[in-house]
């Protein structure tokens, strides 16, 4: 039950009941309930004493006003519980709270019930103790049943939040793996396979420089070096579209200038970043610039755009932007396959392309 | 001529070796990393280094930067850089304001050797010599290209390339199996569309070429 403490601290609770005279006149400041509440509390005292003072006068004796004291406590026990049990949020919480407070006040009333019969009627017998277990068995096992899919959200939701922390740091790093490997296996195509070819094709040249006047095996050796350039060739662009050469060697900004110079579009690029970057950020940043750069030469028809790339310590920030006829659809192929890429390593992509009002397309990627 | 290779890859390296070799040309060292050829340079003076622009540790632009340092330290040494891939980028940094004595290359160039070697004598001798792929890459159909550019026809293209690599006019005349005459008036239609004085010298034509490209790159139409 110590759970519910803190959502218990934001139900609202009733001002204290401090009324300043003892007997104050039905006011602003207390609603009917909390004015009802207050003159039964003092109704009960005033009763208690008057009952008292009968017994007093009317010669004393066996001690009967205790009776109807605890009579009287009876609706006071009742209405602290209740408050007390309406301080929780509705539900089964609240459920279990009041049903808590009637036991508490049945098991107060037999426990006085008995003090006055030892001290009255001098009976030693603890003869409320079944009743009393009865009482708590009861209040237990509702509380049991009631709590018990409580208790089962909670774990499940604590299971629910482990899992997503978990699901969340082992995307990232296959996502960072992934890169990782790509990057590997550009190098591995132009070290490994592209490189045996190379020097494959150079065992044919000087065999062919070694083949005199036979024309019939300098065609064949020529022939093997073309399909050893085209299977070169082939490599190098397989290579490329797994990750840009430049990219690799030089990081984003060294490869985003080079994207901007393959277009003659006069592409400002602006570039503030003081860390490096990781590879699975710089391929996804690299590649969403070649998009929007790409849209932007085909359908913008620009007279000026820019490259805007900068990180504020949590994350790295792409701003890509033209000045061209805008109206891109957001939800078309292109940008979809961006966002979606984007998305993976928890970053967002916006783009803002009001018709004649330009493109930007702004892309934030956590990294520390 | 004294070679120094740089390049990682026993199986290349030793093939370019043998090749050299074979045509009585020395290599004085071999070495397989950026800070080993600093050193080899300044110890055996070679007349051109022959550099892979990826090398160990980084296997990133290694070799580009220790050929630049290389030629700041040497200005009269010939470097010619062999790539996997070419890059426009890599080729001005190469370049620099020392024109003379480079060479940037696609490396499977070398299987074509009669081109290589001759590529490599070029550069030793203080030339210029571009992959053809630069020029491609440089006259790749862009939005917002020039004019002029895009009104070069294919066949003046694979001139301007082969002009790019530095070859001669019979050198270009005998790779495209068309006549010296032809070739000629192929290159005049060049310098013509691309608003170019024409001149005679091999390298001079190429470095005209690069200076009207990296203008055409850099400025916006």
């Amino acid at each position: 039950m110590s759970e519910r403490a803190p959502i218990a601290a934001q139900v609202p609770v009733s001002a204290p009941l401090r009324p300043r005279r003892w007997m104050p006149a039905l006011a602003a400041e207390l609603s009917l309930g909390q004015y009802a509440r207050f003159l039964m509390r003092r109704l009960a005292a005033l009763t208690a004493v008057l009952l008292a003072a009968i017994w007093a006068l009317g010669g004393q004796g066996y001690f009967w006003p205790a009776w109807a004291w605890l009579g009287l406590i009876v609706p006071v026990l009742l209405d602290f519980t209740a408050s007390w049990a309406w301080r929780h949020p509705p539900g089964a919480v609240r459920r279990v709270a009041c049903v808590w407070a009637l036991v508490s006040v049945a098991a107060t009333i037999l426990i006085m019930t008995w003090l006055l019969t030892r001290l009255l009627a001098g009976v030693s017998e603890f003869w409320p103790t079944w009743a009393l277990l009865g009482l708590a068995t009861a209040g237990s096992g509702y509380s049991l049943i009631a709590l018990h899919d409580r208790v089962l959200v909670a774990r499940g939701r604590r299971a629910l939040r482990a899992r997503i922390d978990l699901l969340t740091r082992t995307r990232r790093q296959a996502v960072d793996a992934q890169a990782a490997e790509l990057r590997r296996i550009e190098r591995d195509l132009h070290d490994g396979a592209q490189a045996r070819l190379v020097a494959l094709t150079l065992q044919l040249g000087r065999a062919e420089m070694r083949v005199d006047g036979q024309p019939e095996v300098r065609r064949l050796i020529h022939n093997a070096q073309r399909e050893a350039h085209h299977a070169i060739a082939e490599l190098r662009d397989l290579a490329r579209g797994i990750v840009p050469p430049l990219l690799a060697d030089r990081g984003l900004v060294a490869a985003v200038q080079s994207l901007a110079g393959r277009y003659g579009l006069g592409i400002a690029i602006e570039a503030d970043i003081d860390r490096s970057l990781s590879p699975a950020v710089e391929r996804a940043a690299y590649f969403v610039i070649a998009e929007a750069i790409t849209n932007t030469a085909k359908h913008a028809g620009a007279h000026h755009s820019w490259v805007c790339l900068s990180h504020d310590g949590r994350a790295l920030l792409v701003l890509v932007g033209d000045d061209g006829c805008g109206g891109a659809d957001p939800s078309g192929a292109g940008l979809a396959g961006l966002r979606a890429r984007v998305e993976a390593l928890d970053g967002s992509l916006t783009v803002a392309s009001p018709g004649g009002g330009g493109t930007v397309v702004e892309v934030s990627i956590p990294c520390a | 001529m004294r070679v120094v290779i740089a390049e990682d890859l026993a199986l290349l390296r030793e093939g370019v070796v043998a090749l050299l070799r074979e045509n009585e040309i020395e290599v004085v060292a071999q070495v397989e990393d950026g800070p080993g050829l600093l050193r080899a340079i300044a110890g055996h003076q070679p007349d051109l280094a022959i550099v892979d622009v990826r090398l160990p540790p980084t296997f990133s632009d290694e070799g580009l930067r220790a050929a630049i340092e290389a030629r700041r330290r040497q200005p009269a040494l010939g470097v010619l850089v062999l790539s996997q891939y070419v890059e426009t980028a890599y080729a001005s940094e190469l370049i620099g304001d020392n024109t003379a004595g480079i060479g940037y290359l696609l490396k499977e160039r070398v299987g074509d050797v009669r081109a290589f070697l001759d590529a490599l004598r070029r550069v030793a001798d203080g030339g210029t010599v571009l992959d053809r792929q630069v020029v491609t890459q440089l006259l790749a159909p862009r939005e917002g290209a020039s004019d002029a550019l895009t009104s070069l026809t294919a066949r003046e293209r694979e001139v301007l390339e082969l002009m790019a690599e530095g070859r001669s006019n019979a050198a270009i005349a005998e790779n495209l199996v068309v006549t010296a005459g032809a070739v000629e008036k192929h290159i005049t239609n060049i310098f013509a569309k691309l608003d170019l004085g024409a001149c005679e010298d091999d390298h001079r034509r190429v470095l005209a070429v690069l200076a009207y490209l990296r203008v055409a790159r850099s400025a916006p139409s």
